[in-house]
């Protein structure tokens, strides 16, 4: 037999050993984000926006499934999102005093309940429109997150445009990130093993896969009705964390967030779309949050703000030409990205020096972090998408393996 | 084993395929030229239910597979190597072959497997190999395993001779003589006629969507409109 074809079959100790390990880490993050909140009971808001960034991992993750495994170009995410907190807050408030649950067991079931309504949201719009390819998917999707908006607007029994109130206020961090957790598990194991190869093959070819005797149909609905589970069962921790919400808090920039934080990381890797939901959830927080030494909000004066923007277009200028016309060693095209990036900030204060000498710009008095918040944004992601536009990780995922073998090597190296 | 009767296809408002009558016996090799345009490819996709007759009747061992979905024409046994290969390239090669065999859900595939890459040494040596490194005939070639793989009663081969050297066009179409030495019945859609009409037991000839010639594939190399239009004189 030829070695090139046995069958693999990975050893009983290398299979669980890395699930077991998984596991492991998976309940102790768990718990740490649970316990988190002790230190963190002065900063609430921070603490807040760790456990809520768990939401956005899983949205961008079940996305990334719908949009990035399997390839159909949805951009109604928040919709499912909408549907689950909904469904989930409307039943709490309606039948959670009459029942003898305990509060984390009901929202267990109600993330159930959240995950069901998405996914025959999801189904009943899934099976008409996914017959449908690229751009005119996009558009029925898009309206439909907008239809669904609305009729929460028009319907007064769940609060209308003014919001639903949510009794009693349920905030379960651990439960958060654990479906974060789960989401990233499915969609990983999906894509790794045989299960997911029919999903993958219509991405790359609708034809050939029906050729193959794959039903399209069915994998496209099926990739769809698994993601906007996730996202409806996201819904309902939200709707619990919040204790209120409005048709507001699904609008359609949230899916384009969701959208963005998927195509940033890598359309298709489960590891850029957690990565990138994280960063891009914290990342204008964070900036909300900056202060000068002394504790006033940061002023960006008119210099910097000039300076910055030339500094930043000529890091893509330079970095780009790095990228395409140089050929040498990984490390050594490395050391001269890190270059240029050094030269840019060099650049940056040189721009601001000369823009400090004209008066009119120096007398500015220059824009508050806060509402240059979303434009620092806006600029990361065009930087991001000019540099690498297959997205950070692009198809790669964490693994393991990866991580043993960077060890490994290093101990190598080392001895 | 295949009859297709009175087949009209169409585009739109666009005849593709007029009145198309023909017929596969179990163990034949078919061969349908003609040049671009003719309707080759829609007769193919029609049978492998890609496209949808508006009338006409196709069937395979005496059931109708008129409307049937593609997935389950190939589990009925007939398996495409569609027009310009249309393999998975970000794919392994290894991965291509299993989503050929993805109908089947029977133990033999690994074996399967075995038997196909024995009779293409040069897959076997790319298994691991991401599909889009292969160059054009290797790339025909997995083509054809992977439609292999799906064990079928009639392999459908739509050009798979397009785009390759001479030397490697001999040795696809010597592929497709051994693999219906074995008993593999075989539908193929080709331009180059004169490899086409030597490798078939029976031909037909596609002119703008009809039938305008069929016989034996030898009768037809013979053919004096053949040779005028299809041999170059």
């Amino acid at each position: 037999m030829n070695p090139a074809v046995e069958i693999q079959k990975p050893s009983l100790l290398k299979f669980w050993g890395s699930r077991v390990i998984s596991a492991i880490a998976a309940i102790a993050f768990c718990a740490g984000i649970q316990s988190l909140g002790g230190p963190l009971a002065d900063n609430e808001f921070l603490y807040r926006i760790i456990v809520l960034s768990g939401l956005y991992v899983t949205l961008a993750v079940s996305l990334n499934l719908i949009n990035g495994i399997t390839g159909q170009f949805s951009i109604g995410h928040a919709a499912f999102y909408q549907v689950g907190a909904y469904t989930a807050g409307y039943l709490t408030v309606r039948m959670f005093s009459t029942q003898q649950i305990g509060e984390v067991p009901w929202l267990i079931l109600m993330c159930l309940v959240g995950a069901a309504a998405a996914a025959i949201t999801g189904l009943i719009v899934g099976l008409p429109s996914l017959r449908l390819k690229g751009d005119y998917l996009a558009i029925v999707t898009l309206g439909f997150g907008e239809i669904i908006r609305i009729i929460a607007i028009n319907i007064d029994e769940v609060g209308g445009a003014y919001g639903l109130s949510i009794v009693p206020k349920i905030q379960s961090p651990w439960l958060i990130w654990a479906l974060a957790i789960l989401c990233i598990a499915v969609c990983r194991n999906l894509l790794k093993t045989a299960h997911g190869l029919p999903f993958l093959a219509v991405r790359e070819d609708e034809v050939a896969s029906s050729a193959m005797g794959v039903s399209t149909t069915k994998i496209k609905v099926t990739a769809f009705v698994i993601g906007s589970s996730f996202a409806g069962a996201a819904g309902a921790l939200l709707a619990h964390y919040e204790a209120f919400i409005t048709p507001d808090m699904f609008k359609m920039e949230v899916s384009f967030i969701v959208l963005t934080m998927v195509v940033i990381g890598g359309t298709g890797s489960i590891t850029g779309s957690t990565v990138a939901a994280l960063a891009l959830f914290l990342l204008p927080e964070w900036l909300r949050g900056l202060k000068e030494a002394n504790g006033d909000a940061l002023v960006v004066s008119a210099p910097q703000l000039l300076g910055a923007t030339l500094a930043i277009i000529a890091y893509i200028a330079l970095a780009r030409r790095v990228r395409d016309h140089y050929h040498g060693k990984p490390i050594q095209k490395a050391g001269f990205q890190f270059g240029v990036a050094a030269a840019s900030l060099v650049l940056f204060f040189l721009f601001k020096a000369v823009f400090a000498q004209i008066g009119g710009l120096a007398g500015h008095e220059g824009w508050e972090i806060n509402s240059l918040r979303m434009a620092i944004f806006a600029a990361v992601l065009i930087v991001i998408m000019l540099l690498r536009p297959q997205g950070v990780f692009g198809h790669h995922e964490f693994s393991w393996a990866w991580l043993k073998s960077l060890f490994v090597k290093k101990k190598q190296e080392a001895s | 084993m295949l009859q297709v009767n009175g087949l009209n296809v169409f585009y739109g408002a666009i005849q593709a395929l007029n009145d198309v009558t023909l017929e596969v016996q179990e163990g034949e090799v078919v061969s349908i030229i003609g040049s671009n345009g003719a309707g080759k490819s829609t007769l193919l996709r029609s049978i492998s239910g890609l496209n949808r007759p508006r009338t006409g009747e196709i069937k395979f061992l005496d059931e109708t597979i008129v409307g049937v979905s593609a997935d389950k024409i190939v589990d009925k046994g007939i398996s495409q190597s569609p027009e310009g290969r249309r393999i998975f390239t970000n794919m392994t090669v290894r991965e291509n072959l299993q989503l050929g065999a993805f109908s089947r859900k029977d133990n033999e595939i690994e074996s399967d497997l075995e038997k196909v890459m024995d009779r293409f040494p040069r897959v076997r040596e790319r298994l691991k190999q991401s599909a889009g490194t292969l160059s054009g005939g290797e790339q025909q070639m997995l083509a054809i395993c992977r439609a292999l793989m799906s064990n079928p009663k009639l392999l459908l081969l739509d050009e798979p001779s397009m785009g390759l050297a001479p030397n490697l066009v001999t040795e696809i179409f010597s592929i497709i003589k051994e693999l219906n030495d074995e008993g593999t019945t075989i539908l193929l859609v080709e331009q180059n006629a004169h490899r086409a009409l030597e490798v078939a037991h029976r031909a037909y000839v596609l002119e703008t969507g009809k039938v305008v010639l069929s016989g034996d594939g030898s009768d037809l190399l013979e053919d004096d409109r053949v040779k005028e239009y299809y041999l170059g004189g």
